[in-house]
């Protein structure tokens, strides 16, 4: 009984003004009372510590709960703000049923929120999809994997978009996974640039291989109408001194020019067929071209691992020239020194724009490469002359031709450390043709 | 060979092609005379014969083009019929009109050269007479005391005599004098002959 009035120390008040009763009893009583006084402050002691840190864990727990609150707050704001649409599936479910997703979700499909609850997300694939990609999507899935892919997609109108789709599963403590979440990006205007770019870059590796072509024909054309003329006039010559004597001598010498003149014929005609475009003069910014050629050209640099550095002078004035052919120029020296650099330990290919003169503007392609061996100098722009193992020798020999069609020059010279550099000059009022 | 009849000059360094031009302009009986390069027709001495020059565009150091220019500026008054393996309709334009007769693509027939040899040469018996006939009019000039030819350019200006004699400061009786001194030696009838005189030799700028 008494430990029990101890234990509740409200009622050790009604104990204490108990009346002693003699005087031995008196002192064991004070005694007593004094053992009993001296244990009940302990154990209040006790008492309250343990009362202070109760109160303690409960204000904690309360705090606890306020941030966490706060944080889910957080977390369902950014997930209801971020442009991409996230949603998230029940995966204790077999037909994938969407349990949440955020308003960029409904944007982004075009369906609404009851629409879209409860239904299995591959049903908002519709009828035009690539059930080939939803199969792929289940059976990543169904393996506990994360899926990550590119699609087009199509929204409740029936519109296309391209799509960057990523769902991840979702576990609980035991690892058994009760959800999937999924991120889904559109990516229509990235690939819409992308395929502008490339675009652009098939443009201009179709001119340049027809220019490439058509160069190489009227070399041909060239060479061969060299011999063909000889052997025409020969012909002829000795058809005059023959006159009227050996006529089927005279006979064989004609069959010789109408076959001549076939052949001429022919060549006459790959002519006209690879007939060059003329260029087209337009109003150009050549550091503008220079930035729209490095983007075409980008893939490569780095995927030869090399950086390309622009150096360009904002004060440039604009010149009369040919986008294309230009740029076609730049890309050329631009692989050319890719080339040269490509068993060199150097990454850095520098590009700089500048004025020369008041009139003239200049480019620079310099490399840190191979350099130019001192042997190749002479044939360096000439017609088939190659240093490498699979090159026509027509590509500097085509851009100097163009970059003189614009009133300018083409010119290398190796650096006094490494590599080489590659200028042409472009003069800001063009002469006009005498 | 006749060693004054026209001659043709014949400049492409192409061997082959110079000599199977040579053999059949020779058929064709003229003279003839050929070049691998711009710098051996430059070094040549030229006879003031009736003459052409078939010349080939593309060649090593000096072009086609360029050798049409230094021509001019040498004073060597033949006319140019360019050749070329590159068939281009604005390089013909460019040719024609820095005066070439005419611009053959190769291969060309025999015909069409002897065609164009013949405008050629028509030509250049043209500019040789015109050449003749400087050279006869700047000999009269010679005669010339240096009073004569300074009141001869000032005619040739279209200048009044009595504007000549205050510019000179002398009287107009002595410039009336010194004007048909001019008049007799230059062997001019009326003063619209002298003022053509002296614009085919070049003394005024017209």
């Amino acid at each position: 009984m008494k430990n029990k009035i101890i234990r509740k120390p409200r009622q050790t008040r009604v104990i204490l003004p108990e009346k002693p009763k003699g005087p031995l009893l008196n002192i064991r009583i004070r005694n007593n009372l004094e053992e009993k006084v001296r244990q009940q402050t302990d154990e209040l002691k006790i008492r309250e510590g343990q009362l202070k840190l109760g109160a303690d864990r409960e204000k904690l727990g309360a705090d606890r709960e306020k941030i966490a609150e706060e944080q889910i707050h957080i977390r369902t704001k950014a997930m209801e703000s971020t442009l991409d649409g996230i949603f998230i599936i029940d995966a204790k479910k077999a037909d994938f049923p969407i349990i949440y997703a955020n308003p960029s979700f409904f944007n982004l499909t075009g369906y609404s929120k009851s629409e879209v609850m409860g239904k299995s997300y591959f049903l908002l694939y519709g009828f035009d999809a690539n059930l080939r990609i939803v199969e792929e999507i289940k059976q990543t899935l169904h393996q506990g994997k994360s899926f990550h892919g590119e699609m087009l997609n199509f929204k409740k109108n029936g519109e296309k978009y391209w799509c960057l789709l990523r769902i991840a599963p979702v576990r609980n403590a035991k690892g058994i996974i009760t959800h999937y979440v999924g991120i889904k990006t559109d990516t229509s205007l990235m690939k819409q640039r992308d395929s502008e770019i490339e675009e652009q870059r098939e443009e201009l590796l179709h001119v340049t291989r027809v220019g490439k072509l058509a160069e190489f024909v009227s070399s041909l054309a060239h060479e061969i109408s060299q011999p063909l003329t000889a052997i025409l006039s020969y012909a002829q010559a000795a058809q005059r001194m023959l006159k009227d004597r050996e006529p089927q001598l005279r006979e064989i010498l004609q069959y010789i020019i109408n076959d001549d003149q076939r052949a001429a014929e022919v060549i006459r005609r790959l002519r006209s067929l690879l007939k060059k475009n003329k260029p087209t003069f337009e109003t150009l910014d050549i550091n503008t071209l220079t930035n729209d050629t490095v983007t075409l050209i980008m893939p490569h640099i780095t995927a030869k691992n090399k950086v390309i550095r622009l150096e360009l002078d904002s004060n440039l004035i604009t010149i009369q020239g040919d986008r294309i052919q230009l740029q076609q120029v730049l890309l050329n020296l631009i692989s050319n020194s890719l080339e040269a650099m490509e068993d060199s330990d150097s990454r850095e290919l520098l590009i700089r724009t500048s004025l020369k003169d008041a009139d003239t503007i200049l480019v620079q392609v310099k490399d840190s490469g191979c350099g130019i061996p001192e042997e190749n100098k002479p044939k360096l722009f000439a017609h088939f002359f190659t240093s490498k193992p699979d090159g026509l020798g027509m590509g500097l020999s085509i851009s100097r031709s163009i970059v003189e069609a614009h009133g300018g020059h083409l010119e290398a010279e190796n650096n006094p450390d490494r590599g080489a550099t590659f200028y042409f000059t472009i003069p800001i009022h063009m002469k006009s043709d005498r | 060979m006749s060693t004054h009849g026209p001659i043709i000059y014949v400049v492409d360094d192409d061997v082959s092609i110079c000599k199977a031009l040579s053999l059949l302009l020779k058929a064709n009986k003229f003279r003839v005379a050929t070049f691998t390069n711009a710098e051996d027709f430059l070094g040549f001495k030229h006879p003031k014969v009736q003459s052409c020059l078939v010349l080939d565009i593309r060649l090593p150091n000096i072009n086609g083009f360029v050798l049409q220019e230094v021509m001019v500026q040498r004073g060597i008054i033949t006319p140019i019929i360019f050749i070329t393996g590159y068939g281009d309709i604005s390089m013909s334009v460019k040719a024609i009109k820095a005066g070439a007769i005419d611009f053959l693509p190769k291969p060309f027939t025999e015909k069409s050269l002897l065609n164009a040899i013949t405008l050629a040469l028509s030509e250049s018996k043209v500019l040789n007479r015109k050449q003749a006939g400087i050279a006869k009019i700047k000999q009269r000039i010679d005669t010339l005391s240096p009073r004569e030819l300074e009141v001869f350019q000032f005619v040739a200006q279209g200048m009044m005599n009595k504007n000549i004699a205050s510019k000179r400061g002398t009287s107009l009786q002595t410039i009336k004098v010194h004007r048909g001194r001019v008049m007799q030696k230059m062997q001019a009838k009326t003063v619209t002959e002298l003022i053509s005189l002296a614009q085919k030799a070049g003394i005024t700028p017209s």
